[in-house]
């Protein structure tokens, strides 16, 4: 049956062995499909161990999550093929070129011959790298490293992608392009779950936010209406009235 | 399929362009072989093929010096230096090592002899006079034959060489006393030579080889034994790069990114495997290259590998899965790059030295010896000895190979489960 919901978490709880504290704590949420979804919180507040519960990395204690209508639990599967995960870290191999990396990385999920090769080209020109596709990734600069980690989750197309912290530690002009390119990949029916601790970068770019503390989901709706309802500035003025300004491990 | 191909040319990409490990599997296990070829080659030659020097200084003129001398001759073993020098001078020659062995034979030796041989046989032909008394038979003391050996040698080749000196002794006297005996008893001397041929056919001794084979019989030497031992230890050096890999995958992230990816990760770790194989399959070739056509230019043997290649390729096989399964252990249990290569390193050297590698496990103590059949090198090693030395075949080798395919089957069970519960914590 056809869900709106693109991602659909019910109670979801996880304690890690030898912890007597959940990571996270009975969250439920869901996620329109086609939507941006912002999971903001503090360090430790959870963020990472959800994310790696909805990517199939991590087996949540107790709790259901559905994606695309198919339960993590028994189809995970089915679920791996329909999402992308860009992760926080440069997750290349450096002595490889980024044509190399990318032809690795299409024939895992499959694509081979001449439409890996258009694939390749296809996004190595959309992200200015097409000129050092045959240079080694060890010889890139920061942003440069960052656009190609973020075509290695994009080139299959997925219909959910998972980004963590995109954008940690580059220029704004690389900021802009990859930014500029997920509205875009969002406006054609991806459905884009991202966390950061950029605020004012989530209020641009997602349709709808989560802040998350200590394993719990402290508010959630569009950021307009969330300024709006707690009569803040923007969403930087709200993650802090909400988490406080105690410094986090 | 296509999962399985790419890792395999992923991986053989990123270890072909790490230039340091490269050394570490290929330049290294050649240097040590070649090294340990050298240095080893004199101690394997001094138990089976080196001359040794002897020095005889023969004061005596008579049959006891002549035929002392021409033993020694015949038996092809040493290198005889004769010289007309005081015992003295002699003996300073010994202590400096210049020689292994001295002999120094005393002026009128062969009078001393046949004087002693003389009074036994009276002695004894007298006891059986119908008086049944016979003269009294005191040797002559005085007879001694000086075997000097240089300072470091070993207790049981003077043993060895004394034990035959001896023997040779008894061999002269029995003779001497059977002329002796034949004169008293009026016999030809025709009769009396025929005698003695009898005599030395009472008890025959004939060399054989414990593997009969029409192809020529050789020993363990320096090359068999260094060549296939730091094969193997190289082989077993892929444990650093392996758990290398695996440690910077999960730094970096891309083990994350290949668990989020469709399919078995056991393909992953499939592809990893094979890479690694080929790898290790490539330094056995290059390292038994080394053993044919580098040693001999150094001066020392050629490798001889025997013919059959199927149980060369079985043991190659299961070395190479035994070796990659060690470094997927150690990738797995360790968090570091640094503790994972400083683990692996030292637990290589460890198991070599247990398996053999460094000197023959034969020569070990026995306290050490039974230690040795903990250490899969010591399995891979004693099996391509098995082949190179005593021409095994598949099936005599096989349990081997079987002992180091369980050990792959392990280590790599072993991981997984470690592995499982580290991740789905």
């Amino acid at each position: 049956m056809e869900t709106r919901e693109s991602i659909k978490v019910e109670n979801l709880i996880k304690i890690y062995k030898g912890s007597t504290a959940p990571a996270v704590n009975s969250i439920s949420f869901s996620v329109d499909k086609g939507s941006i979804f912002g999971l903001l919180g503090p360090n430790g507040a959870g963020k990472t161990t959800t994310i790696s519960i909805l990517c199939g990395l991590i087996k949540p204690t107790s709790g259901t999550v559905h994606i695309h209508g198919l339960s993590l639990e028994k189809k995970a599967g089915e679920i791996k093929k329909i999402i992308g995960v860009v992760p926080q870290e440069i997750a290349l191999y450096p002595t490889l070129t980024a044509y190399e990396n990318l032809q690795y990385i299409g024939n895992m999920y499959g694509l081979k011959g001449d439409v890996l090769k258009e694939k390749i080209r296809h996004y190595l020109d959309i992200f200015g790298l097409e000129k050092n596709a045959k240079k080694r990734v060890e010889t890139y600069s920061g942003g440069m490293k960052r656009r190609l980690n973020l075509i290695a989750g994009i080139m299959h197309e997925p219909k959910i992608l998972f980004l963590d912290e995109p954008t940690v530690g580059i220029d704004v002009q690389s900021r802009t392009v990859i930014t500029e390119f997920l509205h875009k990949m969002n406006k054609q029916g991806t459905t884009i779950i991202y966390t950061s601790h950029l605020m004012e970068e989530a209020e641009n770019l997602c349709s709808h936010i989560a802040i998350i503390d200590e394993g719990h989901i402290k508010i959630s709706g569009t950021p307009e209406n969330l300024i709006r309802e707690h009569s803040v500035e923007n969403i930087e003025k709200l993650f802090l009235k909400l988490t406080g300004k105690k410094l986090r491990d | 399929m296509l999962r399985l191909l790419a890792t395999i040319k992923k991986e053989l990409l990123v270890l072909l362009r790490d230039r340091g490990g490269l050394a570490i599997l290929f330049v290294m296990p050649i240097v040590m072989i070649a090294l340990m070829a050298l240095i080893q080659d004199a101690p394997f030659r001094d138990y089976q093929e080196l001359k040794i020097p002897l020095l005889l200084v023969n004061n005596d003129t008579g049959v006891l010096g002549e035929t002392l001398e021409d033993g020694l001759k015949k038996s092809k073993i040493f290198v005889i230096n004769e010289l007309s020098i005081p015992e003295s001078e002699a003996k300073g020659y010994i202590a400096k090592s210049k020689y292994e062995i001295g002999i120094v034979i005393p002026v009128n030796a062969s009078d001393s002899f046949k004087a002693n041989v003389a009074k036994f046989v009276a002695h004894k032909m007298g006891s059986e006079d119908s008086l049944g008394k016979g003269l009294p038979y005191t040797p002559n003391r005085d007879l001694y034959i000086n075997v000097y050996f240089a300072p470091g040698t070993k207790k049981s080749f003077k043993a060895s060489i004394m034990s035959s000196l001896r023997q040779f002794s008894s061999k002269l006297s029995t003779f001497t006393m059977l002329d002796m005996f034949i004169k008293e008893l009026g016999v030809t001397q025709d009769s009396a030579d025929k005698n003695k041929d009898v005599m030395s056919d009472f008890v025959s001794f004939s060399e054989r080889d414990a593997i009969e084979s029409e192809r020529e019989n050789f020993s363990l030497n320096s090359v068999q034994h260094n060549v296939p031992a730091w094969t193997i230890f190289g082989m077993f050096f892929i444990v650093l790069s392996m758990a290398g890999s695996l440690i910077k995958e999960r730094d970096d992230g891309s083990y994350l990114r290949l668990r989020t990816m469709p399919g078995s990760y056991t393909t992953v770790m499939a592809g990893k495997i094979t890479a690694y194989l080929v790898i290790c399959l490539i330094q056995c070739v290059l390292m038994l290259m080394v053993g044919i056509y580098l040693m001999p230019l150094l001066g020392l043997p050629k490798l001889v590998i025997g013919t059959n290649i199927a149980a060369i390729a079985l043991i190659a096989i299961s070395c190479g899965l035994a070796a990659t399964g060690s470094g997927i252990l150690v990738g797995t249990i360790f968090n570091t790059h640094q503790q994972a290569t400083t683990f692996g390193a030292v637990s290589i050297v460890i198991l070599a030295a247990l398996g053999g590698i460094w000197v023959p496990v034969y020569i070990m103590p026995d306290s050490i010896r039974f230690l040795a059949e903990i250490s899969p090198l010591y399995w891979a090693l004693s099996a391509f000895h098995e082949i190179f030395i005593s021409y095994g075949t598949v099936g005599s080798v096989f349990p081997y190979a079987l002992k180091l395919l369980l050990f792959f089957v392990a280590t790599v069970g072993i991981s997984h489960v470690i592995n499982t519960t580290k991740s789905y914590r």
